[in-house]
């Protein structure tokens, strides 16, 4: 049983690091936009789905009073619907995820605006800040997530039984995951990733070339932060409940940077990588902390052995491997392939 | 403790810690988002000596000083040289001080722990006010971080324009390619700044657990309104440090202050919202910072438009 929950574990957080990686991988990898902010598209999937949908269905169901304790009086109202029919679940979950992504989406496209202005490395901070402080923001307010107690969300998946639960939830996250990586894989490939990775290297030439950066950047940013908000969305959910604590800078915007890095910046197959790898050593090292402190006779609490594992981790890809595990390679498109061909044949003609 | 009276303890730290911040980043051009967990840093040098020695907190700045010196020497030579002789982007070099962060914080935490257990008392969490002294219904803490800024600037400005390091310094500042050319070791100007900047955070950080409560995340807290302080004062001009320091740290205690007068005291959690409402307006309007605006030009479209 344990080891089923480990690996259960471990597919939960493979996808849900997936999402964010890869949309993260989008705007940093491809584009070039320093997003230090990445919780921030989070955080806003689980206000959309512990704040606005839980508002919603308080509207519904006729619920009055604060968010903190009418959330209570819906999961429970809610659960026993889901119990009866399993269609009002689902469509909840579907519901969530593209409240999630349209909130995600709206909330990046302005969250990048200061960037008309400014360079990296003021962006970079500007950006920390705003997500940091809304971060606060939602960890003080009671009105938007509850505060600092949180707010409860129906188990959409109630109709199931109790064991089974947590595995099909595990098949929806990675399934999720695994559309976007497709989707994401496809984007990329396309013209639109190509003149992403043109805008990485060189804005000013892109710019001749007539594109417009500034709307380039908003569009990039609001895909990129509708997709994390998924991951905000699925989690939320998963855990049946809403609170802010759960969406910090280091877990959603410094572990997302430490696994591309790790599995190389600008390609997909590396996110991939970066994030199993970074997902099976913090599972590991978070299910037998009690163990390791134990062995090592360390004298303080295993949470900040992991703080400095993976700062240490990320000096060591910084220093020793900057393109990380899997390389970037060119997208190789129809067109040139078919120059590649054509070329080979004409080098071995030639040789021969 | 009145309202002008915590502004300006608080401004006063607020200025040390931007001071650093904008001097490291005209030597090495990196934003260094470690310098909140720099200051706490050395608000636990002041608990462990007053634990274990029973030193008072005041009488451990100059060792707090040194420590944070050697600090930011392990973090340069150590992190951010290797880095910048491979020609790391400022984005990398940026995501390496995040991780440095990360780690001071695992490290600042696993010695909390340990601390809590060899003095059987927690170190979690802690606040230095019952060991401060008051003159006149002054807390002592206002006088010490005045005589402290008022020294530091002292000693930063005799360095800076009364040495010849410190004029080798700012020549390395103002055009890091000329100054070498000129024979000025570059290297070493970056190296004192690192000095400088992790020993004025130390000493700040020292002062900080009179004003408030340190708990081990309290860097990651402070960094927006370090942050902010110096930006709105101009990232590449250290006198706008000080500016900045004084602009947010004002603003975010009279403007939330005020506001709860108004809206009750919930406003009163909200005070680095007020750093960034400040941060963002100058983006806005002076994206260099204030003492990157030309006021003169300004004074002169005033006049043409009256």
């Amino acid at each position: 049983m344990a080891q089923e929950f480990l690996i259960l574990n471990m597919i939960i957080w493979t996808g849900l690091y997936l999402i964010v990686a890869l949309s993260l991988n989008i705007e940093y990898g491809f584009g070039g936009i320093p997003n230090f902010g990445r919780a921030l598209a989070v955080l806003m999937g689980a206000i959309a789905v512990g704040g606005i949908v839980n508002r919603i269905l308080m509207v519904i169901l006729g619920v009055s009073g604060q968010i903190i304790d009418a959330s209570g009086v819906v999961k429970t109202t809610l659960n026993d619907i889901i119990v009866q029919n399993p269609a009002v679940g689902i469509g909840l979950m579907i519901f969530c995820l593209l409240m999630a992504a349209v909130l995600g989406a709206i909330t990046g496209a302005i969250f990048i605006l200061p960037s008309a202005k400014l360079s990296e490395d003021y962006l970079a901070i500007t950006l920390l800040a705003i997500s940091e402080v809304m971060f606060m923001v939602s960890y003080y307010h009671p009105d938007i997530i509850g505060g600092y107690y949180g707010v409860t969300f129906p188990n959409v998946l109630n109709f199931i039984p109790g064991e089974q639960r947590l595995m099909v939830f595990a098949g929806v996250i990675i399934f999720i995951a695994i559309l976007v990586y497709f989707l994401v894989n496809r984007m990329l490939a396309s013209p639109y990733g190509r003149l992403l990775k043109a805008m990485r290297e060189n804005e000013d030439v892109v710019e001749a070339y007539g594109k417009d950066i500034m709307m380039l950047r908003i569009k990039t940013v609001a895909v990129g932060s509708g997709i994390a908000a998924l991951a905000g969305a699925l989690y939320s959910m998963f855990s049946v409940n809403v609170i802010a604590t759960n969406f910090s800078r280091v877990e959603w915007t410094f572990y997302p940077i430490l696994m591309i890095l790790l599995g190389g910046l600008g390609n997909t197959r590396g996110v991939l990588v970066g994030v199993t790898s970074f997902v099976v050593a913090r599972i590991l090292l978070i299910t037998y902390k009690f163990e390791i402190v134990e062995t090592l006779g360390l004298p303080f609490d295993p949470v900040w052995l992991e703080y400095i594992l993976f700062g240490f981790v990320m000096l060591v890809i910084l220093v020793y491997r900057p393109e990380g595990i899997i390389k970037e390679k060119p997208v190789m498109t129809e067109p040139i392939k078919e120059v590649l061909k054509k070329r080979k044949i004409k080098s071995r003609s030639s040789t021969e | 403790m009145s309202v002008l009276e915590g502004a300006i303890i608080y401004s006063n730290l607020l200025v040390l810690l931007a001071v650093g911040l904008t001097m490291t980043y005209i030597t090495t051009a990196v934003p260094n988002f470690a310098q909140g967990s720099f200051a706490v840093f050395g608000s636990y040098i002041a608990l462990t000596l007053l634990r274990l020695y029973d030193i008072h907190p005041y009488h451990s700045i100059p060792i707090a000083f040194v420590l944070g010196g050697l600090l930011g020497v392990a973090i340069y030579v150590g992190v951010l040289r290797p880095l910048i002789a491979r020609g790391a982007e400022v984005v990398i070099l940026m995501i390496a001080t995040l991780a440095v962060d990360l780690i001071l914080l695992g490290l600042i935490g696993s010695y909390s722990d340990y601390l809590g257990v060899i003095t059987k008392k927690s170190a979690k969490k802690f606040i230095l006010t019952p060991y401060d002294f008051s003159i006149a219904g002054t807390s002592g803490i206002f006088f010490v971080s005045i005589l402290t800024i008022a020294v530091i600037l002292l000693g930063l400005y005799l360095l800076l324009f009364k040495t010849k390091f410190g004029v080798a310094m700012r020549a390395s500042m103002e055009n890091p390619s000329l100054a070498e050319i000129m024979g000025v070791n570059v290297e070493t100007t970056r190296l004192a700044s690192w000095v400088l900047s992790g020993a004025l955070a130390a000493v700040a950080g020292v002062l900080l657990p009179f004003r408030q409560e340190i708990v081990p995340m309290t860097g990651g807290i402070i960094i927006v309104s370090i942050f902010a302080s110096s930006i709105v004062g101009g990232l590449g001009s250290i006198f706008g440090a000080l500016l900045g320091g004084y602009i947010v740290g004002m603003s975010e205690s009279f403007v939330t202050f005020y506001l709860s007068k108004v809206l009750g005291p919930g406003m009163l959690v909200y005070s680095r919202v007020v750093s960034l409402i400040v941060l963002i307006i100058t983006l806005i309007f002076a994206p260099r910072g204030i003492t990157s605006v030309k006021w003169r030009r300004i004074k002169w479209l005033r006049n043409f438009l009256s």
